[in-house]
């Protein structure tokens, strides 16, 4: 599903963001990756998604190098790549459900999308997906009146209206109080699993790892420390990923 | 032990009486020079108060003159006020289908190449720089005496004012909601109408709402110059001593400007 081979950047300043990295993530598998501050984890969904071009490496997206697309190519390619945030990201002053069906906008170039409209089809969509994270009762609400959690989750609809084969999450849930952010971490886990989206979630909570994980990837200064399923991260190696530097 | 290393002149002014004395010199020579550029404007602008009160029997002559208004002539005043408002109206309208892909163009967080920001601005800047009198004459002789070069000449003067202030509102927005509809595969148009339209239409309004004031009491001033409105009635009147009209004419200036700007006003707060 998605592969990453041999993922390097070094910014112009000649810091090394990324160093020669590795992973692989199947349709259904729900992956943590955990790492300090300025680790790379963030650089790491940054260059899968192409938001940034890497020095070097392959990210294979089924038979796809992504790296070697530009333009329309790119664009297409990604269409099956769907990214949440630590901040929702929604336009406040739109309604709940147009949000959520503004996430297929990729898929419609009509004269209808093109000036603010959205297609039947996609709204209806849209309901649908809002009742599986849970929310359909607010579809009309505007998106401003959304609490951290519930604006979260219509974030992660929307992701699923673009009908991701990856879903790439950089803290979703870091601003989030710990009742919610449980729920959101249950509705990633439930998407891989019901949807067989390959989820790729970077996180700073180590418990929540442990819980919802199916693996574990740690990373250090650009480069993976491990990459294990859940049950064999000790606690020393995820302690180790957050020692400062002299250490 | 601690051992002041500082040149004795930074001593003294470590000194709190030298700070005293300094700041109280610095005060004056501040108050010398405001006053310096209020005398300058008295001089560059020849301020003569006494010919004002010499010569206020004419002014009062003038309004002795002017009264009653003449609103005998109200049924033939109706449509020039018409034409004001709907200069102003068509300017305000093609000021903001131009300004708008401009300042997305001038917009340093939206725009596709540094040649197009720089382009983009230098059109904008150019548009407010000459003012809209001289756009008036440009139109009058392009298509002739009436409202349309009026209303051509508030369009692209519009231009200037509304494309520096909507690309400033871009700027300012929140981008993360515009990144994230990148992200879902959207076109660059598809991300204008569904990402940033909604996100800073309250504030384009505003402005719109600002500006279509303006251009109602710039469209007044353009019927000098042949541009059609109530202000070349208000001019004719003028040139044929008919002072009784002025007056009338005045009075619905000001029910006009008034009205225009109560009403932008209160649609202003709405939005807010």
């Amino acid at each position: 599903m998605l592969r990453v081979r041999g993922l390097s950047l070094r910014y112009p300043n000649g810091k090394l963001a990324l160093s020669d990295f590795d992973l692989t993530v199947t349709a259904g598998e729900f992956v943590v990756v955990l790492g300090g501050n300025g680790s790379g984890k963030t650089t790491l969904l940054r260059c899968v998604t192409r938001t940034v071009k890497p020095s070097a490496g392959e990210i294979w997206l089924d038979n796809v190098d992504l790296c070697a697309l530009e333009g329309e190519k790119l664009r297409r390619a990604r269409l099956a790549l769907s990214m949440i945030w630590q901040h929702p990201s929604l336009v406040r002053r739109r309604c709940v459900l147009s949000n959520v069906a503004s996430g297929a906008l990729g898929r419609h170039f009509t004269l209808r999308t093109a000036f603010g409209g959205l297609p039947r089809s996609e709204l209806e969509a849209a309901r649908v997906r809002l009742a599986e994270v849970g929310l359909a009762e607010l579809a009309d609400q505007r998106a401003s009146t959304l609490s951290g959690g519930q604006a979260q989750r219509v974030a992660i609809a929307r992701a699923l209206a673009q009908r991701p084969q990856v879903l790439l999450a950089d803290e979703p849930v870091a601003s989030l109080d710990p009742e919610a952010a449980e729920e959101i971490m249950r509705l990633l886990q439930r998407l891989a699993r019901t949807e067989r989206i390959a989820v790729v979630c970077v996180l700073h909570q180590v418990e929540l790892a442990y819980a919802y994980a199916d693996r574990v990837v740690g990373i250090r200064d650009g480069r993976m420390v491990f990459d294990l399923p859940r049950g064999q991260v000790s606690r020393e190696a995820v302690h180790r990923l957050y020692l400062p530097e002299a250490a | 032990m601690n051992v002041d290393l500082a040149p004795p002149r930074l001593r003294a002014l470590g000194n709190p009486a030298w700070r005293r004395a300094l700041a109280s010199a610095m005060r004056c020579v501040i108050a010398l020079l405001g006053l310096a550029i209020v005398v300058q404007a008295f001089l560059v602008v020849q301020a003569r108060p006494q010919d004002l009160v010499t010569g206020i029997h004419g002014m009062a002559d003038l309004i002795r003159r002017a009264m009653p208004p003449d609103f005998s002539q109200l049924p033939a005043t109706l449509w020039p006020a018409l034409q004001t408002v709907d200069i102003a109206l068509f300017g305000t309208l093609v000021g903001i289908i131009i300004a708008l892909p401009l300042a997305l163009l001038a917009a340093a967080n939206m725009t596709p190449s540094r040649f197009a920001y720089y382009a983009a601005r230098a059109l904008i800047g150019f548009t407010r720089a000459v003012p809209d009198l001289v756009w008036a004459l440009l139109f009058v002789t392009a298509v002739g005496l009436g409202p349309f070069p009026g209303g051509l000449a508030l369009g692209v003067h519009s231009v200037g004012m509304l494309g520096r202030l909507f690309a400033e509102t871009i700027e300012q927005m929140d981008m993360a909601p515009i990144h994230a509809l990148e992200l879902t595969g959207a076109r660059r148009i598809q991300v204008f109408s569904h990402g940033i339209i909604p996100s800073i239409l309250p504030s384009l309004l505003g402005i719109t709402l600002y500006r279509l004031d303006e251009n109602i009491r710039s469209s007044l001033v353009l019927g000098f110059v042949g541009a059609g409105g109530i202000g070349f009635q208000l001019l004719t009147a003028m040139n044929l001593f008919q002072y009784q009209e002025v007056s009338l004419l005045l009075i619905i200036i000001f029910v006009i400007v008034l009205g225009a700007e109560r009403i932008s006003a209160e649609l202003r707060e709405r939005l807010s």
